[in-house]
């Protein structure tokens, strides 16, 4: 399942139910494809303060990003299959309402079409119910060959994997 | 000539990585500009390889090739000189 995100100028996320698409949006802002994942909160995940401990909206963000990875093949193991590894190297987790127990979460994932050799996903996490937005983040990944080199530049093969995924999500190039 | 290319690099690599504490005159020629020295990161070294390429033609391919390029600003300077189109 697929949606759309709304970046602003700034580069602030704001929950958008879209219906447009395209550079016809108010204020410059550009309109993302995104992938929906759903998950419930379970009992492990929350803490003595009845709310979701924060480090868990991490793991939540992987969940959403191999889910729309594996469509394209393009898990961690697909990626060591080709000889490369692809490793966080920058983290970003904003924390707005939490979530409870039992709660019926959707993990939302977007990715920018690279400027340089790295990858950049944008997450948003939103209760079911009511459709609020609890948590945004984002996360940068660089490439690496499997003997350790970091990659100056995206290699062709991956490249046109990752093409397809870029095409789905209709993916506008990086802000400067 | 040489001195010219030294600093016009020192300036890209500021406005580059956008290192608004820092003057040309604050970059020593032979210090290291990742992990000691200016201190960069793997995310810096990718923005900086993009804007050699646009600047100079230059192609850095990968981080074994970069640890020697980014050993210093004189080391970049030699580089640009000799692979610059």
């Amino acid at each position: 399942m697929w949606g759309r995100f709304t970046f602003g100028p700034s580069g602030s996320t704001e929950l958008a139910e879209v219906s447009g698409r395209g550079p016809n949006r108010p204020c410059g802002a550009t309109v993302m494809k995104y992938e929906e994942t759903e998950i419930r909160v379970r009992f492990n995940e929350v803490d003595s303060w009845g709310i979701v401990w924060h480090g868990h909206y991490i793991a939540w963000f992987e969940v959403g990003r191999m889910a729309l990875l594996r469509k394209f093949k393009l898990q961690p193991q697909d990626f060591a299959q080709m000889g490369y590894i692809a490793p966080v190297v920058d983290l970003k987790c904003s924390y707005k309402e939490p979530a409870r127990l039992d709660e019926e979460i959707i993990i939302r994932t977007t990715v920018f079409k690279p400027t340089k050799a790295a990858l950049t996903f944008q997450f948003e996490v939103l209760r079911k119910r009511d459709r609020k937005l609890l948590v945004t983040g984002e996360e940068t990944q660089v490439l690496q060959a499997l003997d350790g080199r970091l990659l100056y530049y995206i290699p062709p093969d991956l490249q046109k994997k990752l093409q397809n995924l870029f095409n789905y999500l209709e993916v506008p190039v990086s802000p400067a | 000539m040489a001195e010219d290319l030294v600093l016009e690099l020192k300036k890209l690599i500021i406005n580059t990585l956008k290192l608004e504490d820092i003057a040309p005159g604050d970059i020593e020629n032979d210090a290291p500009l990742f992990g000691e020295g200016l201190g960069l990161d793997s995310i810096d070294a990718l923005e900086l390889v993009v804007a050699l390429e646009k600047t100079y033609n230059v192609f850095i391919p990968d981080s074994e090739v970069g640890k020697k390029v980014f050993r210093s600003v004189n080391a970049l300077a030699e580089f640009v000189k000799t692979h610059r189109a």
